[in-house]
Protein backbone atom coordinates (compact mmCIF):
# COMPACT_ATOMS: atom_id res chain seq x y z
CA UNK A 1 0.00 0.00 0.00
CA UNK A 2 2.89 1.92 0.59
CA UNK A 3 5.67 3.05 -2.37
CA UNK A 4 9.17 3.10 -2.16
CA UNK A 5 10.21 2.35 1.79
CA UNK A 6 9.76 0.07 4.44
CA UNK A 7 6.88 1.67 6.72
CA UNK A 8 5.83 -0.35 9.80
CA UNK A 9 4.44 0.49 13.02
CA UNK A 10 6.18 -1.86 15.34
CA UNK A 11 8.88 -0.52 17.01
CA UNK A 12 11.45 -3.10 15.43
CA UNK A 13 11.69 -4.19 11.22
CA UNK A 14 11.28 -8.21 11.63
CA UNK A 15 14.95 -9.54 9.84
CA UNK A 16 16.26 -6.38 9.93
CA UNK A 17 18.83 -4.63 12.29
CA UNK A 18 18.55 -0.90 12.39
CA UNK A 19 21.88 0.67 12.12
CA UNK A 20 20.82 4.44 12.23
CA UNK A 21 17.84 6.86 13.37
CA UNK A 22 17.35 9.78 11.48
CA UNK A 23 14.97 11.95 13.68
CA UNK A 24 10.89 12.28 13.27
CA UNK A 25 9.45 12.53 10.50
CA UNK A 26 5.79 13.78 9.98
CA UNK A 27 3.08 14.31 7.12
CA UNK A 28 0.13 15.79 7.53
CA UNK A 29 -3.45 17.16 5.70
CA UNK A 30 -6.14 18.77 6.00
CA UNK A 31 -9.09 18.20 3.86
CA UNK A 32 -12.75 19.08 3.04
CA UNK A 33 -15.34 17.76 0.57
CA UNK A 34 -17.84 20.36 -1.22
CA UNK A 35 -21.17 21.56 -0.19
CA UNK A 36 -23.08 19.22 -2.48
CA UNK A 37 -21.41 16.41 -0.76
CA UNK A 38 -21.97 17.59 3.07
CA UNK A 39 -25.40 17.90 1.83
CA UNK A 40 -25.89 14.21 1.00
CA UNK A 41 -23.78 12.90 3.78
CA UNK A 42 -26.24 15.14 5.87
CA UNK A 43 -29.65 13.07 5.01
CA UNK A 44 -27.07 10.22 4.68
CA UNK A 45 -27.02 10.71 8.42
CA UNK A 46 -30.50 11.10 9.31
CA UNK A 47 -30.72 7.26 8.56
CA UNK A 48 -27.68 6.43 10.33
CA UNK A 49 -24.89 4.53 9.11
CA UNK A 50 -21.82 4.64 6.85
CA UNK A 51 -21.16 7.81 5.35
CA UNK A 52 -19.42 6.67 2.21
CA UNK A 53 -18.14 9.36 1.10
CA UNK A 54 -16.62 10.54 4.35
CA UNK A 55 -14.44 7.49 4.08
CA UNK A 56 -12.94 7.68 1.37
CA UNK A 57 -12.40 11.47 1.92
CA UNK A 58 -10.62 10.23 4.83
CA UNK A 59 -8.81 7.14 3.03
CA UNK A 60 -7.66 9.56 0.30
CA UNK A 61 -6.60 12.22 2.74
CA UNK A 62 -4.44 9.43 4.43
CA UNK A 63 -2.72 8.40 1.39
CA UNK A 64 -1.44 12.15 1.16
CA UNK A 65 -0.04 12.46 4.75
CA UNK A 66 1.85 8.99 4.31
CA UNK A 67 2.60 10.41 1.23
CA UNK A 68 4.03 13.01 2.54
CA UNK A 69 5.82 11.41 5.35
CA UNK A 70 7.47 8.80 2.85
CA UNK A 71 8.91 11.65 0.91
CA UNK A 72 10.18 13.80 3.73
CA UNK A 73 12.24 10.00 4.99
CA UNK A 74 13.23 9.61 1.95
CA UNK A 75 14.74 13.40 1.33
CA UNK A 76 16.48 12.17 4.79
CA UNK A 77 18.31 9.27 3.04
CA UNK A 78 15.86 6.50 5.39
CA UNK A 79 15.33 3.22 3.63
CA UNK A 80 12.55 2.79 6.53
CA UNK A 81 9.90 4.47 8.97
CA UNK A 82 9.12 2.50 11.99
CA UNK A 83 6.50 3.10 15.12
CA UNK A 84 4.03 4.81 12.51
CA UNK A 85 1.22 6.43 14.73
CA UNK A 86 -1.45 7.80 12.96
CA UNK A 87 -3.77 10.80 14.46
CA UNK A 88 -7.09 12.44 13.45
CA UNK A 89 -8.88 15.81 14.61
CA UNK A 90 -11.85 17.54 13.10
CA UNK A 91 -10.53 21.50 12.60
CA UNK A 92 -14.67 22.45 11.68
CA UNK A 93 -17.38 20.31 10.69
CA UNK A 94 -16.19 18.41 7.50
CA UNK A 95 -12.74 19.42 7.41
CA UNK A 96 -10.49 16.71 9.05
CA UNK A 97 -6.52 16.80 9.73
CA UNK A 98 -5.10 13.85 9.22
CA UNK A 99 -1.50 13.45 11.06
CA UNK A 100 1.26 10.38 10.27
CA UNK A 101 4.45 10.45 11.73
CA UNK A 102 7.29 7.93 12.99
CA UNK A 103 10.91 7.91 13.06
CA UNK A 104 12.89 7.49 10.00
CA UNK A 105 15.38 4.68 10.20
CA UNK A 106 18.77 2.94 8.11
CA UNK A 107 18.05 -0.30 7.98
CA UNK A 108 19.68 -3.26 6.67
CA UNK B 1 -42.16 53.09 -21.45
CA UNK B 2 -39.35 50.64 -20.62
CA UNK B 3 -38.24 51.55 -17.07
CA UNK B 4 -41.03 49.35 -15.16
CA UNK B 5 -40.20 46.35 -16.85
CA UNK B 6 -36.49 46.75 -16.12
CA UNK B 7 -37.10 47.74 -12.49
CA UNK B 8 -38.70 44.53 -12.23
CA UNK B 9 -36.14 42.51 -13.66
CA UNK B 10 -33.54 43.89 -11.70
CA UNK B 11 -35.65 43.36 -8.77
CA UNK B 12 -36.48 39.73 -9.27
CA UNK B 13 -32.92 38.64 -10.36
CA UNK B 14 -31.87 40.23 -6.66
CA UNK B 15 -34.29 38.28 -5.12
CA UNK B 16 -33.52 35.07 -7.07
CA UNK B 17 -31.47 33.50 -4.13
CA UNK B 18 -33.93 34.14 -1.34
CA UNK B 19 -37.05 32.78 -3.52
CA UNK B 20 -34.42 29.75 -3.71
CA UNK B 21 -33.52 29.41 -0.07
CA UNK B 22 -37.68 29.80 0.63
CA UNK B 23 -38.19 27.03 -2.19
CA UNK B 24 -35.70 25.14 0.01
CA UNK B 25 -36.72 25.92 3.22
CA UNK B 26 -40.24 24.61 2.58
CA UNK B 27 -39.27 21.94 1.03
CA UNK B 28 -37.48 21.05 4.13
CA UNK B 29 -39.93 21.24 6.32
CA UNK B 30 -42.09 19.07 4.81
CA UNK B 31 -39.18 16.16 3.74
CA UNK B 32 -37.69 16.13 7.03
CA UNK B 33 -39.88 14.88 9.55
CA UNK B 34 -40.75 11.56 6.35
CA UNK B 35 -37.50 10.85 6.27
CA UNK B 36 -37.58 11.00 10.09
CA UNK B 37 -40.10 8.90 10.23
CA UNK B 38 -38.63 6.49 7.51
CA UNK B 39 -35.30 6.65 9.92
CA UNK B 40 -37.51 5.50 13.33
CA UNK B 41 -39.19 2.67 10.84
CA UNK B 42 -36.41 1.25 9.24
CA UNK B 43 -33.08 2.91 11.00
CA UNK B 44 -33.16 -0.03 13.55
CA UNK B 45 -33.41 -2.50 11.38
CA UNK B 46 -30.94 -1.44 8.86
CA UNK B 47 -28.02 -1.37 11.86
CA UNK B 48 -29.13 -4.99 12.70
CA UNK B 49 -28.80 -5.57 9.02
CA UNK B 50 -25.41 -4.19 9.07
CA UNK B 51 -23.85 -5.59 12.20
CA UNK B 52 -25.13 -9.17 11.02
CA UNK B 53 -23.40 -8.75 7.47
CA UNK B 54 -20.09 -7.55 9.48
CA UNK B 55 -20.19 -10.79 11.63
CA UNK B 56 -21.01 -13.09 8.79
CA UNK B 57 -17.78 -11.82 6.81
CA UNK B 58 -16.02 -12.00 9.73
CA UNK B 59 -17.16 -15.62 10.60
CA UNK B 60 -16.68 -16.70 6.94
CA UNK B 61 -12.48 -14.87 6.84
CA UNK B 62 -11.73 -16.79 9.62
CA UNK B 63 -12.72 -20.18 8.47
CA UNK B 64 -11.17 -19.92 5.62
CA UNK B 65 -8.01 -19.02 7.00
CA UNK B 66 -8.28 -20.84 10.59
CA UNK B 67 -7.38 -18.04 12.09
CA UNK B 68 -7.75 -14.37 13.59
CA UNK B 69 -4.91 -12.83 11.43
CA UNK B 70 -5.17 -9.75 13.51
CA UNK B 71 -3.10 -9.43 16.99
CA UNK B 72 -2.39 -6.68 19.21
CA UNK B 73 1.29 -8.14 20.25
CA UNK B 74 4.35 -6.81 18.64
CA UNK B 75 4.61 -10.09 17.24
CA UNK B 76 8.12 -11.11 19.11
CA UNK B 77 7.52 -14.30 19.37
CA UNK B 78 7.80 -15.40 15.40
CA UNK B 79 11.18 -15.32 13.56
CA UNK B 80 10.65 -16.43 10.04
CA UNK B 81 8.92 -13.26 9.13
CA UNK B 82 10.07 -12.76 5.62
CA UNK B 83 8.24 -9.10 4.22
CA UNK B 84 6.86 -6.70 6.23
CA UNK B 85 4.54 -3.15 5.80
CA UNK B 86 2.10 -0.90 6.95
CA UNK B 87 -1.66 -1.69 6.40
CA UNK B 88 -4.79 0.16 7.60
CA UNK B 89 -8.96 0.45 7.24
CA UNK B 90 -11.37 3.41 8.09
CA UNK B 91 -14.86 3.75 8.46
CA UNK B 92 -16.96 6.26 9.21
CA UNK B 93 -20.06 5.19 10.92
CA UNK B 94 -22.96 7.76 12.54
CA UNK B 95 -26.18 6.42 14.83
CA UNK B 96 -29.54 7.55 13.14
CA UNK B 97 -31.29 10.94 14.00
CA UNK B 98 -33.87 8.71 15.92
CA UNK B 99 -31.43 6.73 17.87
CA UNK B 100 -29.74 10.17 18.69
CA UNK B 101 -33.02 11.03 20.13
CA UNK B 102 -33.09 7.88 21.99
CA UNK B 103 -29.41 8.46 23.44
CA UNK B 104 -30.45 12.27 24.11
CA UNK B 105 -33.63 10.82 26.50
CA UNK B 106 -31.36 8.17 27.68
CA UNK B 107 -28.87 10.60 28.94
CA UNK B 108 -31.52 12.78 30.91
CA UNK B 109 -32.10 9.71 33.25
CA UNK B 110 -28.19 8.53 33.01
CA UNK B 111 -26.52 5.04 33.29
CA UNK B 112 -25.54 3.03 30.21
CA UNK B 113 -26.69 4.43 26.95
CA UNK B 114 -26.69 1.13 25.01
CA UNK B 115 -27.61 2.31 21.46
CA UNK B 116 -24.52 4.62 21.54
CA UNK B 117 -22.58 1.53 22.69
CA UNK B 118 -24.16 -0.58 19.61
CA UNK B 119 -23.34 2.00 17.11
CA UNK B 120 -20.00 2.71 17.32
CA UNK B 121 -19.34 -1.23 18.31
CA UNK B 122 -20.97 -1.93 14.82
CA UNK B 123 -18.67 0.83 13.57
CA UNK B 124 -15.43 -0.76 15.26
CA UNK B 125 -16.37 -3.95 13.81
CA UNK B 126 -16.77 -2.99 10.39
CA UNK B 127 -13.35 -1.13 10.71
CA UNK B 128 -11.45 -4.41 11.92
CA UNK B 129 -13.52 -6.37 9.37
CA UNK B 130 -12.65 -4.40 6.75
CA UNK B 131 -8.64 -4.16 7.87
CA UNK B 132 -8.34 -8.22 7.84
CA UNK B 133 -9.89 -7.85 4.35
CA UNK B 134 -7.18 -5.50 3.03
CA UNK B 135 -4.57 -7.64 5.01
CA UNK B 136 -5.76 -10.76 2.80
CA UNK B 137 -6.23 -8.73 -0.47
CA UNK B 138 -2.71 -7.26 -0.06
CA UNK B 139 -0.69 -10.94 0.62
CA UNK B 140 -0.38 -10.64 3.94
CA UNK B 141 -0.67 -13.45 6.60
CA UNK B 142 -0.97 -11.99 9.62
CA UNK B 143 -1.60 -8.65 11.13
CA UNK B 144 0.64 -7.63 14.40
CA UNK B 145 0.51 -4.64 16.62
CA UNK B 146 -3.04 -3.48 15.56
CA UNK B 147 -3.90 -0.56 17.38
CA UNK B 148 -7.96 1.45 16.61
CA UNK B 149 -8.21 5.05 16.84
CA UNK B 150 -11.73 6.58 17.12
CA UNK B 151 -12.11 10.07 16.42
CA UNK B 152 -15.04 12.49 16.54
CA UNK B 153 -16.41 13.60 13.09
CA UNK B 154 -18.17 16.43 14.74
CA UNK B 155 -16.43 18.12 17.41
CA UNK B 156 -18.14 19.49 20.71
CA UNK B 157 -19.19 23.09 20.01
CA UNK B 158 -19.34 22.81 16.14
CA UNK B 159 -21.98 23.62 14.05
CA UNK B 160 -21.83 20.28 12.34
CA UNK B 161 -25.12 18.90 10.72
CA UNK B 162 -23.38 15.27 10.51
CA UNK B 163 -22.59 13.09 13.64
CA UNK B 164 -20.52 10.22 13.28
CA UNK B 165 -16.94 8.85 14.65
CA UNK B 166 -14.10 7.44 12.71
CA UNK B 167 -12.87 4.23 13.50
CA UNK B 168 -9.69 3.84 12.03
CA UNK B 169 -7.30 0.64 12.77
CA UNK B 170 -3.76 0.03 11.70
CA UNK B 171 -1.20 -2.63 11.85
CA UNK B 172 2.06 -4.18 10.36
CA UNK B 173 1.14 -6.59 7.87
CA UNK B 174 3.80 -10.28 7.77
CA UNK B 175 4.33 -12.55 5.62
CA UNK B 176 6.24 -15.82 7.07
CA UNK B 177 8.41 -17.62 5.07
Amino acid sequence: MVQGILVVNTETIPGMMITETLGVVSGSTVRAKNLGRDITQGLRNIMGGELVKYTELLEESRQEAIGRMVAEAMSRGATAIVNVRFATSAVTAGAAELFAYGTAVKAE
Amino acid sequence: MADPPIVILVLSVCMLPFLLLAIFGILWSIAYPAMLIYAVLFSGQKLNEQIEDTTSREISLRESLGRDPLTTVDGGYRTNITDCGVVWAGVVFGPSHWHLLIGKINNLIGGSIDIFQKVVAAGRAEAMQRLRENAVANGWDDVINVRIDTSDMAPQGSQSTVKAVEVFAYGTGVKYG
